[in-house]
């Protein structure tokens, strides 16, 4: 963004791509921080601006870092296949909030019946083998000449 | 032949036999032997700690404590700088959780029982009621006898050194974001200096004593483990290690140490147990020297310390925390700042004396600090009672370090065409009080 310089015009920018994706972390957070995918064009105050305005949630503190995709992965023709870039955001919730993230695939509970007809097809899929070829007679296939 | 030689052999043993078992040669007093032990060299876990005790048996056997100080500090490895001035949310909680502090609101049991001794000080008007109460709690020969402090005469003091900072010397504007060192820097260097002078009369301690303008303070100590994330040490298991380097305002260092405020085992609460890493505080990580220092080299006769004066900088003003609406976090600037400056100081006079993790304090090191920002005023008083942070040392350790602090209060409202409005004399006679802290001989 170009400096703002007392006098000069505000900054005004038209449909940004500003984008917040809320991600689980990867080490363990402190309970009153949040870890967010942002665009890689939006700053701290934009994040700030973005979750008080439109979500109402009280931000204390927000600190940024960007994370470099992996070059090294190579394609069939052996070209190196990048992973995008993007930008990482640690907001710390204020007025004493805190945030875990949920667990969004829950270990479903299984009753009776759905445990024994698992059990019983794994049983029947036990039994299907790969089927030799019927014209060799059952003879194994490192028989040959 | 055979019989004969089987004879000759037999008959010598049957004299050993029959003979009554001779006092032999009593065993010698020192083994045959050298003792079995781990080596030094080997890559193993019985190595590694035979190496461990080999380092502590060095430091133990150091002859002097610069040598000792030169090996607690020798290896370098990254650690953790903690800035007890900082903006990070709630850090007062991580600090006391690093240095095993418990914080207690409001002040110590000695400086609340002091206001009867400190009502005798009050302006001769009443010496004789002041005198009963104060007889109840600690006979002291100042109350009421030959030293009555006016209080009305400090107050002058104080306003003095205000309006010649603020209102009768000519001043510039400041220049951006260095309000501070231009008005209340300067103001508390003043407010100190003539403060402690005028009290020299009343604490001989004071008049011992010796007055640093900016000076440095360092410490570093281990705490807790870690295993190594990424590099050539990776998967390795290592001690936490943290660095403060405090560059408080003013300083007064006394030859005779500060009495104990509690015994050295009192247990008042809790320290926070966080099990997050230090880093998500934010705290960052760097690998310079490993400096434990108190404001004076080891030689100084002044190796105690006193009192410490810390400065808010501007980046942590009042005004400024309001404006980023975490209002909250206003009292944990200044309880961080406390403990953290506190905890350094009363540690690296324990090791000036000798103490270290491994050879615990044996006696508590106590100290005072004033954090203020030029209008807000709070107190701090921290009672070292254990070193000993490391990991294997803390496990049976049962003392805790402790911390009095108080909220902070103004000292005046307002200065206004050379008068002072609303000038708060609670604030003043518990800064006097500070400096009138003694032990219990003088």
């Amino acid at each position: 963004y170009p400096l703002f310089q007392r006098g000069g015009p505000q900054l005004r920018i038209f449909r940004p791509n500003f984008f917040m994706l809320a991600v689980r972390p990867g080490v363990p957070q402190p309970e009153d921080t949040v870890q967010f995918r942002v665009s890689m064009e939006m700053t701290k105050v934009d994040i700030r601006n973005y979750l008080e305005r439109i979500y109402n949630v009280p931000v204390a503190a927000v600190r940024t870092r960007i994370q470099h995709g992996a070059n090294n992965k190579r394609n069939h023709r052996n070209q190196r296949e990048k992973k995008p870039d993007y930008k990482v955001a640690y907001v710390q919730l204020g007025q004493g909030q805190t945030f875990q993230f949920p667990n969004l695939f829950p270990e479903k509970e299984q009753d009776t019946e759905t445990r024994s007809f698992d059990d019983f097809r794994s049983k029947y899929m036990e039994k299907e083998k790969q089927k030799d070829d019927p014209r060799r007679g059952g003879v194994p296939d490192w028989f040959g000449l | 032949m055979a019989v004969l030689r089987a004879r000759l052999l037999l008959r010598p043993a049957r004299r050993w036999l029959s003979q009554a078992e001779p006092t032999g040669p009593a065993p010698p007093a020192e083994p045959l032997y050298p003792p079995i032990v781990a080596s030094i060299t080997a890559k193993s876990k019985a190595a590694q700690q035979r190496r461990r005790e080999l380092f502590k048996q060095r430091v133990h056997e150091a002859a002097t404590v610069e040598e000792k100080l030169r090996l607690y500090g020798k290896l370098q490895r990254p650690k953790y700088m903690v800035f007890p001035q900082t903006f990070a949310l709630n850090a007062d909680r991580w600090y006391r959780s690093f240095t095993n502090t418990v914080f207690v609101p409001g002040m110590t049991p000695r400086a609340t029982a002091a206001p009867a001794a400190g009502a005798a000080p009050e302006a001769g008007g009443a010496p004789g009621a002041a005198v009963a109460p104060a007889a109840a709690t600690a006979p002291e020969p100042e109350a009421g006898a030959a030293a009555r402090l006016d209080v009305g005469e400090l107050r002058s003091l104080a306003c003095d050194a205000l309006l010649q900072e603020s209102f009768y010397q000519n001043k510039k504007r400041p220049f951006l974001y260095r309000d501070q060192d231009h008005t209340p820097g300067p103001f508390l260097t003043q407010l100190v200096s003539t403060l402690a002078a005028f009290l020299s009369a009343h604490n001989p301690l004071l008049a011992a004593s010796s007055l640093d303008l900016k000076p440095e303070v360092n410490y570093y100590w281990h705490h807790g483990e870690e295993v190594v994330v990424h590099g050539h040490r990776k998967g390795r298991v290592d001690p936490v290690r943290f660095q403060i380097d405090d560059k408080p305002h003013l300083q007064i260092r006394v030859p005779k140490q500060l009495p104990e405020v509690v015994p050295l085992e009192s247990d008042l609460g809790d320290v926070p147990v966080i099990n997050h890493k230090p880093s998500k505080l934010p705290l960052f990580k760097k690998q310079y020297e490993n400096k434990v220092f108190i404001g004076s080299k080891v030689a100084d006769p002044c190796c105690y310390g006193h009192t410490q004066f810390h400065l808010i900088p501007d980046r942590l003003k009042r005004e400024r925390l309001i404006k980023a609406r975490l209002e909250d976090q206003i009292e944990v600037v200044y309880r961080s700042n406390g403990i953290a400056s506190l905890f350094a100081w009363t540690a690296a006079q324990a090791m000036y004396q000798g103490f270290w993790s491994d050879a615990d304090v044996t006696r508590p090191f106590v100290s005072q600090a004033v954090v203020t920002d030029g209008k807000y005023f709070a107190f701090f008083c921290y009672q070292l009672n254990t070193l000993a942070l490391t990991a294997e040392t803390i496990k049976n350790n049962p003392r805790k370090n402790i911390c009095w602090g108080t909220d902070s209060k103004a000292l005046y409202d307002v200065v206004e065409d050379g008068n002072v409005k609303g000038f708060n004399d609670e604030v003043l006679l518990h800064l006097v009080r500070f400096l009138l802290n003694r032990p219990k001989e003088l």
